[in-house]
């Protein structure tokens, strides 16, 4: 109990804390009791451990299963339906299989960085769900900065696919990392000024505030209030968001930096066995960190009638995550010269336009 | 509690999940030396020289403007933060707006010149330019 206490009193003592709902590191360090810098280091890692397996099953289902139904579904097929009920145990079959593989080192890699790559992606998506409100007290940390901490630990993706590329001595992957950073540079700009024209109506950084303020009602359709979820305020920025957002963890249309049918796998042409799981398992915790990113400025968060919070926080970034395998489907890719123009003629205009126009309809209603 | 420790930790995850995997794999793994296995993939063809060559990378003008660009982000941030609260406690929309207008408008006019040289499209080599030109012939 005494722990409690002083949990209590360093929370009031923080500023920063005391504004948002009880942090899961706060709840597991009022479980274990006592108190000082080890019961913080403790609980700080116990609640990040469960946050990365709660990502990292997501990913185990999202990976080997859902994508190759989903997928089948709309190529009118059937995919995995042999091991286990639906297919299901395919999950561990491909984990035990891809993790026994040989790795076939190739020849003149540059050794440390081929081997950091497939750390640094996973590290990067993974860090992104610091900050991110999933519902039900699960929230690692709250700082006031969130919303720039989760782009700037984001970008660092970029950094692995250009050791992978660069340090794979092999043309079509130094190829697939160029592409990769023609695409951040072009996509990050847009992404960020629209996430800014969101911070106009919020008025705040932080993630849980940014939730909060979509908890208001909106309109009343006969009787029934639709809350402010900025996908309603602003319609148009979301859409421009997704767009960027796709760009942004490179899935289709614009999956150039893989495009399988160009240049082999992009940047990981050369990764085999656990080197090529940890690239895959980095891909989709960054799909899933940009569905959390949508669904948190604009779908507000794990806001939702009836189930609890967490619930429509898994539904909301499997929603994402829907999206972009049926647009992988459904969507052809776009050439990289295409891209380029796409992204500094068309989304970085539109998205300026977005946050000046945001800007006057805010001032002048004000 | 500092919440930064928590983000540490989620570093310290981040970092100890792959790594954890890759033992798990080095001990289960086989390892089988053969000659030519690990020869670089270049679609089945016997690999020509090296990656490590001198090449236009061919947005070198728009990674310049990115740069630009992404230091312009930084400035707008604190704007959006204040924006509205600053206009609720009664500032003018001409102190509050128009100076960020204004700042935008001199980083449109900045994109505006580039995108008139030519800065912001993919550039073209001289030779696929002449191999376009000939096949229009």
């Amino acid at each position: 109990m005494v722990g409690g206490v002083f949990l209590q009193q360093t929370t009031t003592a923080n500023a920063s804390a005391t504004t948002g709902p009880t942090l899961l590191p706060e709840t597991i360090a009022g479980v274990l009791g006592g108190n000082g810098i080890l019961v913080d280091v403790v609980s700080g890692f116990i609640a990040a451990f469960i946050v990365a397996n709660i990502m990292l099953v997501m990913t185990a289902v999202a990976g080997p299963w859902a994508k190759r139904k989903i997928t089948a579904a709309f190529t009118d097929r059937i995919a995995v339906n042999r091991v286990g009920p639906f297919g299901l145990l395919i999950i561990v079959a491909d984990a035990v299989r891809l993790l026994s593989k040989e790795l076939v080192v190739p020849d003149d890699v540059d050794r440390p960085a081929w081997d950091l790559a497939p750390i640094v992606l996973p590290f990067s998506a993974l860090l992104g769900f610091a900050v991110i409100p999933m519902g039900s007290g699960l929230q690692l940390a709250d700082p006031e900065t969130g919303l720039a901490f989760v782009f700037a630990v984001a970008s660092i993706a970029s950094i692995g696919l250009v050791m992978a590329g660069y340090a794979s001595n092999n043309k079509y992957s130094l190829l697939g990392a160029l592409r990769s950073i023609a695409q951040n540079i072009a996509y990050e700009i847009p992404l960020v000024i629209t996430a800014a024209s969101v911070v106009i109506f919020a008025g705040t950084l932080q993630m849980s505030e940014i939730v909060a303020a979509q908890t208001e009602t909106f309109v009343s359709v006969a009787g029934v209030s639709i809350p402010q979820w900025y996908a309603f305020v602003n319609p148009f920025a979301f859409v421009l968001f997704l767009i960027a957002n796709m760009a942004e963890i490179g899935r289709n249309p614009f999956d150039i930096p893989e495009a399988p049918t160009e240049i082999v796998a992009g940047y990981q042409t050369e990764y085999s066995s656990v080197y090529f799981v940890l690239f895959y398992l980095g891909e989709f915790i960054h799909i899933f960190l940009g569905g959390a990113i949508m669904a948190t400025l604009f779908l507000g968060g794990p806001a939702g009638p009836v189930l609890p919070g967490f619930v429509w926080f898994v539904i909301k970034i499997w929603a994402f995550f829907l999206f972009t395998q049926w647009a992988r489907s459904a969507v052809p890719r776009v050439r990289i010269d295409q891209l380029i123009e796409i992204g500094w003629k068309g989304m970085l205009v539109l998205s300026f336009a977005n946050l000046v126009l945001t800007a006057i309809i805010v001032g002048v209603i004000a | 509690m500092n919440q930064w420790i928590a983000i540490g930790m989620l570093g310290v995850v981040g970092v100890a999940l792959p790594i954890g995997m890759m033992v798990a794999s080095a001990l289960i793994r086989p390892r089988v030396p053969e000659q030519g296995k690990t020869a670089t993939y270049e679609s089945g063809e016997v690999p020509t020289g090296t990656a490590r060559i001198q090449f236009n990378i061919q947005y070198y003008m728009v990674a310049l403007l990115f740069l630009v660009f992404d230091i312009e982000t930084v400035l707008i941030f604190p704007w959006t933060v204040i924006y509205r609260s600053a206009l609720a406690e009664g500032v003018s929309l001409s102190k509050a707006l128009v100076p960020m207008l204004v700042f935008i408008g001199v980083l449109v006019v900045g994109l505006v010149w580039a995108w008139r040289n030519g800065a912001v499209s993919w550039v073209t080599s001289p030779r696929a330019l002449r191999r376009k030109t000939e096949r229009q012939q």
